[in-house]
C-alpha cells in the first residue's frame, strides 16, 4: 500500500492469525459509533468486523482516533501550564506532563502526515485552573486514553503496535502519577480494562471539551 | 464455549467466580487493603480478572504458537520475582508510613497475574525459583528501590513482546498487564521522589537484556534441597 506509515518497523513477525473475537470487539466500536456527534465519524471509520486484519489503512483510522485523544490532552495541559494556578505536586505533574502530551502529538502527527486530522477547539472551563476539578479531568482523561489504546492493540499492525505500546505505558504512568497525588490507588485493578472507540468517544462527549472538531 | 470471545469484550458478564476456579486471585484480592472483599470485586477486581481470565480460556497448551507460550513462560519468572518479592515483604512486614499498603496492594496484583498465567500454561508453566531478596524485602529504602527497579522492568519486558505476540486474546490480556505495570512504576517512582514518567515514550527492554539484569542482582538462586510436599497456595 502507498500509504505506509513512517514507524519504527519491527522485523517482519510472520503470520497473523486473528479470530473473530477481535472482529467482534472491534464491531461494538463500528455499531455505536455512526450515531456519535464531534468525532463519530472517526469513530465509524474505525475497523469493519471481519474484513478487519491489521493494515496500514486501518492503523491510519486508529492513529487519526488516538490523534483525537492526545490533542485534548495537549491543549488541557498546555491550558492548566499557561494559566499558573498549581503548586508542588500538581505542577511538577502538569509541567511534566505536556511535554509528553505534545510529543505525542507531533509523533502521531508525523506518523499520519497529510492524513492527520485538524486540531479542534476546546473549552475546558476551570477545569484547567481549579485544582479538584483539574485531579478528576486528568484522572479521567487518562484512564480513557490507556483503555482506548490498550482497546485498539490487536487491531494493529506488529509495528504500529509496537509504537503505540511506547505511549500506552506513558500515559498509564501520567495516571498512576496523578492518581498518587490525589491519594488514589494509583493502580486498582489487576488489569486495565479496554475499552471500544465508540465508549472512549461518548466519555469525550460528555466531557463537553471539544467544542469543534 | 467461546469464553474467549465474550472476554475480549470491555463488559464481560463474566463473574470472578467462573474465571477463579481454585480462589487463587480471591485469596489475594482479600489481602488488598483499603478495600472490602466485595466492593473490590464489585470494582476493580471482575474487570481486572476478565481479562485475566482471557489469558486461560482456551488453555494455551493447546494449538497456540510455541513463541507465544514462551513469552507467557518469560512473563510468568518475571511475576514469580516480583510475587515473591512482594509477598516476603509483607510478610516481614518491614516497610511503614506511606510504604506500608505497597507490598500488600502490589503484591495481590501480582499474585493475581501469577495464577493468571500459570492457569494458562497449564503443565506448560515453569516452575516458581527459589529467591534470596539479599535483605531488600526487609529495609525500607532498599525495599523502595527495588521496586522502582522490577515495575520498570516489568513494564518494559512486556511492552517488548507486545508485537511478538501471535494470539490477539493473548495479546488484549498481555497489554492491558503491561500498563498496570506502569502504574506501578509510576507510584513506585512517587513514592521515591523521583519523576514517575521520565521520558515521553518508554522503551521497551528485549528478554536477553531483561534476564541479563535479573541475573544480576542474584535473587534467584538455586533450588533448596528439601523439597516441600504441598506446594504453596499461590506463587507469591
Amino acid at each position: 500500500m502507498s500509504d505506509e506509515l513512517p514507524l519504527e518497523v519491527l522485523p517482519p513477525s510472520g503470520d497473523d492469525p486473528r479470530g473473530s473475537s477481535r472482529s467482534e470487539f472491534v464491531a461494538r466500536a463500528v455499531l455505536a459509533g455512526g450515531t456519535l456527534a464531534a468525532g463519530g465519524a472517526v469513530v465509524a471509520a474505525l475497523p469493519r468486523l471481519a474484513a478487519s486484519a491489521p493494515s496500514p489503512a486501518q492503523d491510519q483510522k486508529i492513529l487519526n482516533f488516538a490523534l483525537q485523544l492526545e490533542y485534548i490532552e495537549a491543549a488541557f495541559y498546555a491550558e492548566a501550564f499557561a494559566k499558573g494556578k498549581f503548586s508542588g505536586d500538581l505542577r511538577e505533574y502538569v509541567s511534566v506532563v505536556r511535554r509528553h502530551e505534545q510529543a505525542h502529538v507531533a509523533f502521531l502527527k508525523r506518523a499520519l502526515g497529510s492524513k492527520a486530522r485538524k486540531e479542534p477547539e476546546f473549552s475546558f472551563g476551570d477545569a484547567t485552573s481549579d485544582p479538584r476539578k483539574f485531579t478528576a479531568a486528568a484522572i479521567s482523561l487518562e484512564e480513557n486514553v490507556i483503555a482506548a489504546y490498550n482497546g485498539q492493540a490487536a487491531n494493529l499492525t506488529k509495528a504500529t503496535l509496537a509504537a503505540a505500546a511506547k505511549i500506552v505505558s506513558v500515559e498509564a504512568r501520567h495516571a498512576g502519577w496523578i492518581r498518587a497525588i490525589a491519594n488514589k490507588n494509583p493502580a486498582p485493578a489487576a488489569t486495565d480494562q479496554p475499552k471500544t472507540a465508540a465508549e472512549v468517544q461518548a466519555y469525550v462527549n460528555r466531557t463537553g471539551f471539544v467544542r469543534s472538531s | 464455549m467461546a469464553r474467549d470471545e465474550q472476554e475480549l469484550q470491555p463488559r464481560s458478564d463474566l463473574t470472578l467466580g467462573e474465571l477463579d476456579r481454585d480462589g487463587a486471585i480471591l485469596e489475594a484480592v482479600e489481602q488488598v487493603s483499603g478495600e472490602t472483599r466485595a466492593a473490590f470485586l464489585g470494582k476493580a477486581a471482575v474487570g481486572g480478572a476478565a481479562l485475566l481470565g482471557a489469558l486461560a480460556a482456551p488453555p494455551i497448551g493447546q494449538a497456540s504458537a510455541a513463541s507465544d507460550v514462551a513469552i507467557l513462560n518469560y512473563a510468568l519468572t518475571l511475576e514469580y520475582l516480583q510475587a515473591a518479592f512482594y509477598t516476603e515483604t509483607e510478610r516481614l512486614d518491614a516497610v511503614g508510613g506511606e510504604l506500608k499498603r505497597v507490598p500488600r496492594q502490589l503484591g495481590a496484583v501480582e499474585r493475581a497475574h501469577v495464577a493468571a498465567i500459570k492457569k494458562a500454561l497449564g503443565r506448560a508453566a515453569v516452575k516458581r525459583p527459589a529467591f534470596n531478596f539479599r535483605g531488600v524485602t526487609e529495609d525500607q529504602s532498599k525495599f523502595l528501590k527495588t521496586a522502582v527497579a522490577f515495575e520498570d522492568l516489568g513494564a518494559a519486558a512486556y511492552k517488548a513482546q507486545a508485537a511478538r505476540i501471535k494470539s490477539p486474546a493473548l495479546l488484549a490480556a498481555a497489554i492491558s498487564i503491561h500498563s498496570v505495570e506502569a502504574r506501578h512504576a509510576a507510584w513506585m517512582r512517587f513514592l521515591a521522589g523521583v519523576t514517575p514518567a521520565a521520558a515521553a515514550f518508554d522503551e521497551g527492554k528485549p528478554i536477553s537484556e531483561v534476564r541479563a539484569i535479573v541475573a544480576s542482582t542474584h535473587f534467584v538462586v538455586a533450588r533448596p534441597k528439601t523439597r516441600a510436599r504441598k506446594k504453596p497456595k499461590y506463587g507469591g
